[in-house]
């Protein structure tokens, strides 16, 4: 029994990184745009396809890495011009209305291209399982993890570091402050809506990698995930929605030991309520910070 | 763009067709009502009557959410899993206790209105994404559990053999008959909703949509009136949820999507908040538009959804919403009001 814990926990981590990158992306989203998306499902799964069709040609990990990355931050542009770029001064619900339907449109979009079908992903490296302690570990789940801790890594480092990075931050801050400051606020706007569906890309990517298999309604499936994971994070932190994304995983993991399967998606969104409770802005968010 | 004034403003022909039937609103409203009364006497086609009656529980269902997201201003995404209650209710009721519709309708109202208090609760205290967060996690949920409950509620297999609505010894099985009953519905509603927005309650409401704090500084109970607002419309979707049983006579979770909340939202939207001609509008847009495209086979969906972003460009408003509503594109009402403080609390803020 404690063996199976510990086995689901670990199940839980891997997967949580997975959906800790897609909350990273999401609140690098809704910080600079400021504006919810519902599309970010879709984004995933067509970082999903970039990689697969990468993977089919080349067989080489990380230029399918470098694929799904593109071909989300591509999609990501085409969101954003479509629809954020009109509605960044309107009320929310107009880009929200807006993202759905992207949504829908993508998700379609997708079926009419790619087919509806799953399709298997061909293997990339060898898949090893090694067991440490009882806990069986297979190099894919250690993969999964890895790149997503040089994700989260490089990207709070190009935040912090770069002038790029302090632009975003800036604009996230203040819109109008960092246009006197000259900013061009639409350009780093749309840089960082690109960047964080670029990162929703290489989740994607994970994603495909650990399911074994792609296809259209994958975006479905995750896009709630994700924006379950930010909004328990409070939204505009990073660290916390990371954390809000792991511990959904884990959640989930260790719950369907309890309960039946069916119920797995009801354990996070009776998280969240429950947490939105008690911490109206979030789980991870000290008092003040906003 | 620039400083732009509603008054200096060109009236454009949609300000003017809305201040026409502002004029004639009675007679407007009467003639509408008999040409869709005499419709189906008219044009004797059972696959558009079918449309016609569609488009009649939409209006019920978008005027519902209306009701919610119009007139309070709580963004609420959880449509579907109100309308799933209702029709739970309605198609449990009806085929395992064989009870009237008489009785099932009012009961799926009332029982998806004690949701909604339920789902008002929680999220009194939470304002803007996190409350449409917590709509859309109920309604998730909502379908989830019926989905896999399957002792109680049929699970995939959903409800089978819902009867068709019968009483006072008058069948409304057919189509017509059904018209007309849903027809009936519609006015009684509308008529309701007109009256209750016109009270005490419904201009609470509307403060509180308007502006939170003057209102609550005004003596308008914040938790009380949004609380009502939730119920009231969680009502109607349950009315709307049970016309669903009743006309697919079959109905199973997977009826109740997120994709159907999204398409009363859309239909809401379209047709303009905050206004009770908005939802009626949409309704008909928004079926029409489906039933349409539907020779389009597989890239229906995709036009679809591009004539909806296409829509937010050219009119984000809605079709019968005032350009300087709170709601609307907010270019003339942002511009004048010094409300960077209120926004900050709303919009992103600094990623950390």
């Amino acid at each position: 029994m404690v063996n199976y814990a510990l086995q689901q926990l670990m199940n839980g981590i891997c997967q949580g990184s997975i959906y800790a990158l897609m909350a990273i992306g999401y609140t690098m989203i809704y910080g600079v745009v400021g504006l919810v998306s519902f599309s970010y499902g879709e984004l995933v799964m067509i970082g999903g396809f970039g990689a697969y069709y990468t993977f089919v040609y080349s067989g080489n990990f990380f230029l399918g890495v470098i694929g799904g990355f593109m071909a989300s931050a591509v999609w990501g542009i085409v969101l954003y011009i479509l629809c954020y770029k009109r509605f960044l001064e309107a009320p929310r619900h107009i880009s929200m209305i807006c993202t759905f339907a992207f949504s829908m449109m993508t998700k379609n979009l997708a079926q009419i291209v790619f087919g509806s079908e799953p399709k298997a992903v061909p293997s990339v490296f060898e898949n090893v399982t090694y067991t440490i302690l009882g806990i069986r570990i297979t190099t894919l789940q250690m993969i999964i993890i890895s790149v997503v801790i040089v994700f989260a890594i490089c990207f709070t480092l190009f935040l912090t570091k770069t002038r790029a990075g302090t632009m975003l931050r800036a604009v996230s801050q203040n819109k109008k402050a960092s246009a006197l400051m000259g900013i061009n606020v639409q350009r780093t706007v749309l840089i960082g809506n690109g960047i964080g569906c670029a990162l929703g890309g290489v989740a994607g990517v994970l994603l495909i990698l650990y399911y074994a298999s792609c296809y259209p309604n994958l975006g479905q499936l995750v896009g709630n995930k994700a924006l379950t994971s930010t909004v328990l994070g409070g939204l505009v932190s990073i660290a916390g929605s990371a954390l809000g994304g792991l511990s959904i995983g884990i959640l989930e993991n260790l719950g369907i030991m309890f309960i039946p399967v069916g119920f797995r998606d009801v354990i996070t969104f009776i998280f969240l309520v429950i947490v939105l409770i008690f911490r109206p802005k979030g789980l991870f968010v000290r008092k003040g910070t906003r | 763009m620039g400083t732009t004034n509603v008054s200096t403003a060109a009236v454009s022909p949609f300000e003017k067709l809305r201040l026409f039937t502002q004029k004639y609103k009675k007679w407007l409203l009467l003639a509408l009502f008999v040409v869709v009364a005499i419709i189906p006497l008219v044009y004797d086609d059972v696959y558009y009557k079918n449309i016609m009656v569609k488009i009649l529980m939409y209006v019920i269902i978008a005027s519902s959410l209306n009701m919610i997201n119009g007139y309070s201003g709580q963004f609420n995404l959880g449509q579907a899993g109100f309308l799933c209650i209702g029709a739970y209710t309605a198609s449990l009721l009806a085929t395992r206790l064989g009870w009237n519709f008489l009785v099932t309708m009012p009961l799926a109202g009332i029982v998806t209105m004690i949701f909604g208090y339920l789902v008002s609760k929680p999220t009194l205290r939470l304002s803007g994404i996190y409350l449409s967060i917590v709509t859309l996690g109920f309604s998730e949920i909502v379908r989830l559990v019926v989905y896999n409950w399957t002792d109680f509620t049929g699970g995939p297999l959903g409800v089978k053999g819902i009867p068709a609505p019968e009483f006072f010894g008058i069948s409304f099985k057919e189509t017509d008959a059904f018209y007309y009953l849903v027809l009936v519905l519609v006015v009684i509603t509308l008529f309701v909703m007109h009256r209750v927005l016109n009270s005490r309650v419904g201009r609470a409401w509307m403060s509180i949509r308007e502006d939170q704090l003057a209102a609550s500084s005004l003596g308008v109970e914040l938790r009380k009136y949004k609380s009502q607002n939730f119920m009231f419309g969680a009502f109607f979707a349950g009315i709307g949820g049970c016309l669903f049983a009743y006309f697919y006579r079959y109905i199973d979770a997977n009826m109740f999507l997120l994709d159907e909340g999204f398409n009363v939202i859309s239909m809401v939207v379209i047709g303009g908040q905050g206004t009770l001609v908005g939802p009626v509008l949409g309704a008909v847009i928004v079926n029409t538009l489906t039933e349409a495209l539907r020779s389009l086979d597989q890239f229906r969906m995709v036009i679809y959804a591009a004539l909806i972003i296409f829509m937010m460009w050219w009119r984000p408003q809605g079709l019968a919403g005032a350009s300087n509503s709170i709601l609307a594109g907010g270019k003339l009402r942002r511009k004048g009001k010094a409300a960077d403080e209120e926004e900050s609390d709303e919009e992103g803020g600094s990623i950390t």
